[in-house]
């Protein structure tokens, strides 16, 4: 939730010179709305308008207000001053149904699909016409039709569990469409898609605003800003301090420092060259058969040395999840071996692992590192008590060791005596990254760093990890950010369908290029050069989130 | 959220606290008053009847001594994440295995050595049948709830078959009934009334569980992997290990406890021994939230109830068993107040 207390003094509002016009006309008019949830106030007072054909940006940092700000718009959340306009008269969106009957229609970054049924059922149960009798044929002849229109292709008899995540959001797109929304919110719409589905996405969003379709589109990449946006409106501590500015008329640096509200250095690569060390960290012939919805490894090999970083890429579910997990130790490979500075580990012994000097930021810290009702010196305890191979845990020391790594490392953490399942996202991975980056082993294993992080630890997050490289700890990394992996790594290995598709120079790598890899694509592939359609990158959805400031 | 505020949450909760139980009484008053008794009455008659009078509240800190260490026997395994439904069963072996010991010693050796050795054997037996369901869950993954649940059913039909058959005693009245324990290994009585030992027995190991829980090793990695065993995996815990050692502490927890209760006031192996004690003793631990100091509260608490069925049934004409039901509206009024606080259970 992201809820932020309000700051003492409000920051000043950069207002669009054409404002007072645009109240008119507005397709969309958000007036005054404050929302607060106890004594925290996660909007307060925020205003913008949105116009029929056209796409206006609502951007801000995690924890900005823009998640409830869209449920108060989609009557998810009642505000508690404040309205919403839609065309000249005042709406009062009391439930989600209400928003849809009005023409609200919302697409959000967790589709609410039914993954057992099929595509028509979906959009007949949304749309409301799943009353007495069921039409299947008439249904699906009208998802033909729309679908058509505006050029989002869908098997309206398929099962959506058997879609992957790009065609999930077309068919939560026609659901939306299909009941008649004339504002369109997408909220973060591209986090999961591979470059091209992006572009595809995009596409249907033109369409879209030349038909009139007003559209919000929630984000925090400056890319898409560029790429789609025609209005920008910056919300930070739940206020707007960006209002309707023309997109054409604010520059990037302005956006993210009115996001971050400091001014943000970005880092730059130095790529040292000069190639690695010996290699710390190896795996060689990786099988893992996938769980759940992932695709598992079939066959991978791939070096890290001391003093590199080398970054996996991939779109959620091409193994990256596995490889983390056999390259720490969690989990068993069903053939092939890691080796920790040439020593073949003990598979599924992780405190083998960490004896060997193998430290990990874990994929998902709810699930693998945080203790229900433990605080963050228990956690710290814990944390050093493994691979001592001793049931022992020291927590008042581990408590000061905590402390002055967060201090070394520049990170503010959360007090020692704070419940760590009691904590936000963001301070959840803090404390993470103290620990794991704290210990300097000689090899790191590290999973999505920035994500739920604020721009600045963002970026000092990959600052440490580039501190790491020149200790000469050898690092992987694992993102869907290619932006940073770009930024931080000295090669890239992007994974497609649980293989490496190949290995790329980080300083001379292109997005395009390794979006065309990830698609599974070869590396030098011409367009239609036997690629593999991408009904097989179905992914776990990874909610990577972090500002591009570039 | 401001201290202040969490103060006046922690005052609400406990005024809400207050009011389910006050509801929960007032319902069984109407349960009461529908079964034709008079609910004043019945409440003088059940507070009277167990805590008022010097040998009834004696009765009523003897009997929870089973009931106690049985629930602390799903105390240790829950803090590990683990289910122990076997209370009752573990309870029985005890008293099995202290029946074998001490009637076959009889009279040999002195009191002290025969107490030790029925102790031992009592918490052995309990351990063993408690790691028997741990076993079946760490080497099979076969869920220790359903395991120990129908271990209950084992135990108590190899006591029978022991006690209509082998062990039955040849001088006694014709019933299913063991060799009573012979004077000196009986466990001794504190200060002339009819507490025994048991008693302080079993406030010394409730001491001991709290000091183990809460500041060993042992005990925090328990609460590591019953909060997150992945994350316990991952800090390289021997999970199995540890899953396996809440397990037979368990057992031999609630070993002891029937071998306590054996050898301290029933004296001979005969059915219903336990009194289902080991069932009341699981929904104790619930009610105590795992803690021991809680839930050796509970315990004496239910053992309270238990007992007032007793004095209902001589003075008010009611059937004993209608204390089951304000046994069942305790437990169950914690209920309703989790359901507005996530987390935790009762």
């Amino acid at each position: 939730m992201p809820v932020t207390s309000m700051p003492v003094t409000s920051p000043p509002v950069q207002t669009g010179t054409d404002t007072a016009a645009a109240v008119t006309d507005a397709l969309l008019w958000v007036d005054g709305v404050t929302k607060r949830f106890g004594s925290l106030v996660a909007n307060h007072r925020v205003s913008f308008h949105v116009h029929a054909g056209e796409v206006h940006a609502l951007l801000g940092e995690n924890g900005a207000g823009k998640s409830t700000l869209v449920k108060v718009l989609y009557g998810v959340h009642r505000a508690d001053e404040g309205r919403v306009v839609l065309d000249g008269v005042a709406a009062h969106v009391s439930s989600p149904a209400r928003a849809r009957d009005l023409g609200l229609g919302m697409v959000f970054q967790d589709l609410r699909l039914v993954p057992a049924l099929t595509v028509w059922e979906n959009i007949a149960l949304h749309a409301g016409r799943a009353g007495r009798l069921l039409r299947p044929r008439r249904i699906q002849a009208e998802i033909a039709e729309v679908a058509d229109r505006w050029g989002l292709a869908v098997d309206p008899a398929a099962r959506v569990a058997d879609l992957s995540i790009g065609e999930r959001q077309r068919v939560e797109l026609l659901k939306v469409l299909m009941s008649g929304a004339r504002v369109l919110i997408l909220d973060e719409p591209t986090s999961v898609l591979t470059p091209a589905e992006v572009d595809a996405l995009f596409d249907v969003v033109g369409r879209l605003r030349a038909d009139g379709v007003g559209i919000v589109i929630i984000t925090h990449k400056m890319r898409e800003v560029r790429t789609i946006a025609d209005r920008v409106t910056v919300l930070r501590g739940g206020q707007v301090v960006v209002a309707d500015r023309l997109a054409a008329d604010i520059s990037d640096e302005d956006l993210v420092t009115a996001m971050v509200g400091t001014t943000v250095e970005a880092i730059g690569n130095t790529h040292a060259g000069g190639g690695a060390g010996r290699p710390l960290l190896q795996v060689r012939g990786l099988h893992v058969r996938g769980a759940g919805e992932g695709s598992g490894l079939r066959g991978i090999d791939l070096g890290v040395g001391a003093g590199e970083i080398v970054g996996v890429a991939g779109v959620a579910g091409n193994g990256q999840r596995e490889l983390a997990d056999v390259a720490v130790g969690a989990a068993r490979p069903d053939a092939g071996a890691v080796l920790v500075d040439g020593e073949t580990m003990p598979a599924n012994d992780p405190a083998a692992f960490r004896r060997a000097g193998v430290c990990s930021v874990l994929a998902d810290p709810l699930r693998e590192f945080v203790v229900p009702g433990l605080t963050v010196a228990e956690h710290a305890a814990l944390w050093s008590s493994a691979g001592t191979g001793r049931i022992h845990f020291d927590v008042a020391a581990a408590a000061g060791r905590v402390a002055d790594a967060a201090a070394w490392a520049g990170l503010s953490i959360a007090a020692p005596d704070r419940r760590l399942d009691q904590l936000s996202g963001g301070n959840i991975q803090r404390v993470l990254l103290t620990l794991a980056l704290g210990e300097r082993s000689p090899v790191l294993v590290v999973s999505y760093p920035t994500r739920g992080l604020d721009v600045l630890t963002a970026e000092t997050t990959r600052r440490l990890l580039l501190d790491a490289r020149g200790r000469g700890q050898a690092v992987l990394l694992v993102s869907e950010d290619l932006d940073e992996l770009l930024a931080v790594s000295d090669r890239i290995a992007v994974l497609a369908h649980g293989r490496v598709a190949g290995i790329v120079d980080a300083a001379g790598a292109d997005r395009r290029q390794l979006g065309r890899l990830m698609t599974g694509a070869p590396a030098d592939g011409a367009p239609g050069d036997g690629a593999p359609d991408d009904g097989g990158v179905t992914g776990r959805r990874m909610t990577g989130r972090r500002v591009t400031g570039e | 959220m401001p201290a202040r505020l969490r103060r006046f949450d922690g005052w609400r909760r406990l005024c809400a606290a207050l009011l389910v139980y006050l509801g929960a009484l007032a319902l069984f008053s109407v349960v009461v008053a529908l079964k034709g008794g008079n609910p004043f009455s019945v409440w003088s008659t059940m507070v009277r009847s167990t805590v008022l009078a010097g040998p009834t509240l004696q009765e009523t800190l003897l009997r929870a001594v089973p009931i106690a260490l049985a629930a602390l026997a799903v105390a240790v395994p829950a803090r590990a994440g683990l289910v122990n439904v076997g209370g009752e069963g573990q309870l029985i072996v005890g008293a099995v295995a202290a029946t074998g010991a001490g009637v076959a010693i009889g009279a040999s050796v002195p009191g002290p050595v025969s107490w030790l050795v029925m102790a031992v054997a009592g918490a052995g037996a309990g351990a063993a049948w408690a790691g028997l369901a741990g076993l079946l869950r760490t080497a099979l993954g076969a869920n220790e709830a359903v395991t120990t649940l129908l271990l209950n059913f084992v135990a108590n039909d190899i006591m029978l078959y022991l006690i209509y058959q082998l062990w039955k005693d040849p001088k006694g009245s014709g019933q299913p009934e063991s060799r009573p324990l012979v004077h000196a290994a009986q466990l001794p009585r504190l200060w002339g009334s009819q507490l025994n030992i048991a008693v302080l027995v079993t406030v010394a190991v409730a001491a001991a569980m709290w000091w183990l829980l809460r500041h060993t090793g042992w005990g925090f990695a328990l609460r590591v992997v019953g909060g997150n065993p992945e994350a316990a995996r991952r800090s390289g815990l021997p999970v199995r290990r540890l899953l396996l050692s809440s397990m037979l502490v368990g057992g031999a927890l609630a070993g002891l406890g029937g071998m306590l209760n054996f050898a301290g006031l029933e004296l001979r192996l005969r059915p219903d021994i336990t009194l289902s004690f080991g069932y009341i003793a699981f929904l104790a631990s619930w009610l105590g939230r795992h803690q021991p100091v809680k839930v050796v509260g509970a315990a004496l608490l239910f053992s309270a109830i238990a007992l007032s069925g007793n004095g209902l049934q001589l003075t008010d004409g009611l059937d004993g068993s209608i204390v089951d039901v304000l046994l069942a509206l305790i437990v169950a009024a914690p209920l309703v107040l989790t359901k507005r606080r996530r987390g935790a259970f009762l």
